[in-house]
């Protein structure tokens, strides 16, 4: 037994010296000399705001786009002074939208920062849903389904994926594509996404005695051929699309090849660019895209303004990601500011300002905003567009914002 | 480290009492020490690396349940995903609430539920068991993976249990006795440390690592261990020596089975969120299947020690490097081409792997047995099959 001394000193030696490094962690929150409450993340000359982004995964390109437009906001912000005296800072991590790294890099990253300006993907959104209400974080998620509309400190930056459908059908209404009484496809990918956007369109079927055939895919489905013949054979009218683009190009294809030819609406996430350069290019005339966030090269003096910062000073092949990370940093600048003025910098003061935030604008680059409503989308404005290779970046106006009548009526999951 | 041998005195050769006392000490020790830096972990490291000890102590879990049923009972099985759903879901239905008008719920009580997805998930693998009990090898390999399919499709349809794609469910947040594993409750200090969330799941799933551990290793070295090998070399030899072979079978897949459940009901647990995937790849898809697999197989097939050194490496990897990379800037690139903490270890796990097979068919667990200074005799055959 004697043998056994060695092991139970060095288990001694070990739980005693334990009372070490983790110890004493407490969040200052004094006031500082000009009266201003700091909390986490924001010291006396900076604030420290998170992204958590995709670099390596499926969504990588629109993931760096959103970080580019997010970095973008932060010099112009900090050029302009920045908040309360204090710049602007970025902690930028990669979780490959995967949601099991996003879970062990939240806690890490937590501890530095006010709140983040960029919470990419549904199944990250999905995993870290209580830790942000826990720890009272606010956060921008990149993805906008109103079923994420619950959680108070999730700031959705444009309007959700159901009001994007019931503003598209109205369009399409207005335009004499679809009547009272016809039929209709979409097809979703059964998932946050999709399921948000189908919401819209049964919410618009019901207004208008549609009649929708539902066709559910899974986001690893890229052969869409069987579907819109199916489609083909219930004698649909028109087609909604809550898709990736991959399978926006293979419908679209489809609904050429098969002489279907109805017009084609889809959401934000539907259309990529590159599809302009993909075997589906000549099928793309009959898409309608209905988004809250400008494309990349829009006629706006402010996206003019974004485009010019982003070609000085990177060299990737710019997407609709820019502007939106550059608008979310603009609402960010807009809270921040708010709780400057209330002398509040801490997490808790932030959700206040967040909430005091009744109209924040972004100079169009995103419909403006008004926060002031939980549970409720914070626009239910959209613009229309068309894929059209000879604008700049792929995509031409057909409409400028607007809100259906639909969309003003309907009640999104979570609204009060 | 590793004595998952069979104790058959005849092929023990000739040691001197004396010092297999000896080498037992040491083992002990050895043991008993990695335990008490495992129970001191917390108090030193921040809540990141406890996450990240949490998702490799799941993989522990799950891997020993698969390396039983692959490395001991010969078959394979490529379902591991499918069970880890039904233990995740069978917890937070166990568990939750019962006036959610969304969604089903027992209201529990969750370690009575935590038991629960343990025995649902069994008993769904011996359910399975006109099916493992006719196949093998990669036969049984192909069926099993159909049961991934059926859970990608239940998950998504069976709305009311698994709260569906679009939103999932919150699982009811663990308690033993009334005592909660959140930040909730009493006010716990440990030698200066709030012991709060991170560090309660850290004790609960190093108990439950602990416990799935004792438990392998003592059916590995007893008649149904036995049993099982006897099974995966020789069927009608078992069978002769008077084993009950679809009886052994259907039993390792149900065994198997419980210890994914068991992982399932800790996934949850570290999620905070049951949400059942939007395609074949994600929490509960082909890909964590095959992660399982490259676990017991890097770790040696069959070995139980090995499986949790697997588990380290597969699903430890990813996360250290993720949060070693944020802390020191390293693979800080971006767009195409970029090297990153995902790809690296992807590429360092596939090598392993490779590595392993090509070098050293025994996996981890065989280099573990050479260096240690243990005398017993390999298994015989404990790879390939």
């Amino acid at each position: 037994m004697k043998r056994m001394y060695p092991a139970v000193a060095l288990a001694a030696v070990l739980v005693l010296s334990a009372c070490s490094t983790k110890a004493g962690d407490s969040g200052s929150s004094g006031a500082d000399g000009s009266g201003v409450k700091a909390g986490k993340g924001v010291t006396a000359s900076e604030i420290t705001l998170g992204v958590m982004t995709d670099k390596t995964g499926v969504f990588k390109n629109l993931g760096l786009g959103i970080t580019q437009g997010n970095e973008l906001w932060a010099k112009d912000f900090n050029a302009a002074g920045g908040a309360c005296g204090r710049q602007v800072k970025l902690e930028t991590v990669d979780h490959g939208y995967k949601a099991d790294t996003a879970k062990t890099l939240y806690p890490q990253i937590e501890p530095k920062v006010l709140g983040f300006v960029q919470l990419l993907g549904s199944p990250v959104v999905a995993a870290l849903k209580q830790n942000i209400a826990s720890d009272k974080t606010v956060a921008a998620p990149a993805s906008w389904s109103s079923e994420l509309l619950d959680n108070p400190y999730v700031m959705i930056v444009g309007t959700t994926y159901d009001l994007e459908i019931i503003d598209g059908l109205s369009y399409f209404q207005e335009q004499g594509l679809v009547k009272d009484g016809d039929t209709i496809g979409h097809v979703y990918i059964d998932g946050e996404y999709g399921k948000n956007g189908l919401r819209g369109s049964q919410f618009y079927a019901e207004k208008h005695n549609l009649t929708v055939k539902e066709v559910k895919i899974t986001s690893t489905d890229n052969d869409l051929t069987n579907i819109v013949t199916g489609l083909k054979g219930d004698g649909v009218k028109a087609i909604v699309l809550t898709t990736t683009p991959a399978q926006t190009g293979s419908a679209l294809a489809a609904n050429k090849a098969l002489g279907l030819n109805v017009p084609v609406l889809g959401n934000n996430p539907v259309f990529d660019p590159v599809l302009l350069k993909s075997p589906a290019a000549n099928a793309l005339d009959k898409l309608t895209i209905v988004a809250s966030s400008v494309p990349f090269s829009a006629d706006l003096p402010k996206a003019k303004d974004v485009a010019a910062k982003y070609k000085a000073a990177y060299k990737e092949t710019p997407n609709g990601g820019i502007p939106y990370g550059y608008a979310v940093g603009e609402v960010w600048g807009a809270v921040l500011k708010k709780a400057c003025e209330n002398k509040d910098l801490t997490r808790d003061g932030i959700a206040a300002a967040l909430k005091q935030t009744t109209s924040a604008s972004t100079e169009d680059l995103v419909a403006a905003l008004d926060f002031s409503k939980a549970g409720t989308p914070a626009t239910r404005q959209v613009y229309a567009a068309t894929p059209d290779a000879s604008a700049e970046g792929g995509v031409r106006y057909v409409k400028p914002l607007f809100e259906a009548p639909e969309a003003k009526e309907y009640v999104a999951p979570h609204q009060k | 480290m590793s004595d998952t041998a069979v104790k058959s005195p005849a092929a023990a050769p000739p040691t001197p009492p004396a010092k297999r006392d000896r080498t037992r000490l040491v083992k002990a020790l050895l043991w008993i020490g990695l335990l008490v830096v495992l129970l001191a972990i917390p108090l030193y490291l921040d809540a990141a690396w406890l996450k990240a000890g949490q998702y490799m102590m799941i993989g522990g879990v799950g891997a020993i349940g698969l390396t039983l049923l692959v490395g001991q009972a010969g078959q394979l099985s490529l379902a591991h995903a499918f069970f880890l759903l039904a233990g995740a879901t069978g917890y937070t239905v166990l568990s939750g609430p019962t006036d959610d008008e969304r969604v089903f719920g027992l209201g529990l009580d969750p370690a009575l539920s935590l038991a629960g997805a343990v025995v649902i998930a069994a008993l769904l693998g011996l359910a399975f068991a006109p099916v493992s009990g006719r196949l093998r090898g990669i036969y049984l390999g192909v069926a099993s993976l159909s049961l991934v399919f059926l859970g990608l499709y239940l998950g998504q349809s069976a709305e009311t249990l698994t709260g569906g794609t679009s939103t999932g469910r919150t699982p009811e947040p663990f308690s033993l006795f009334g005592f909660p594993f959140t930040n909730e409750g009493p006010e716990i200090e440990l030698m200066g440390v709030p012991i709060r969330q991170a560090e309660r799941l850290w004790y609960l799933f190093l108990l439950l690592t602990v416990l799935a551990f004792v438990v392998a290793r003592a059916a590995v070295s007893s008649r149904i261990g036995r049993s099982w090998r006897a099974v995966r070399d020789n069927e009608a030899a078992a069978s002769v020596m008077g084993v009950n072979v679809t009886r052994a079978k259907a039993g390792a897949f149900a065994v198997s089975s419980a210890y994914a459940g068991l992982a399932g009901a800790m996934t949850v647990l570290w999620f905070d969120i049951l949400k059942p995937d939007e395609s074949e790849f994600g929490t509960y898809g082909i890909n964590i299947s095959i992660a399982f697999l490259a676990m017991v197989i890097i770790g040696g097939l069959g070995s139980v020690p090995g499986a949790l050194v697997g588990a380290l490496i597969v699903n430890g990897l990813p996360q250290v490097l993720s949060l070693y990379s944020a802390d020191l800037g390293w693979f800080s690139g971006t767009g195409d081409g970029a090297l990153t903490p995902i790809l690296v270890s992807s590429f360092v796990y596939g090598a392993a792997i490779i590595l392993v097979v090509l070098f050293e068919p025994g996996g981890l667990a065989a280099i573990g047995r050479r260096i240690t200074p243990s005398k017993k005799p390999h298994l015989p055959e404990e790879q390939g099959k």
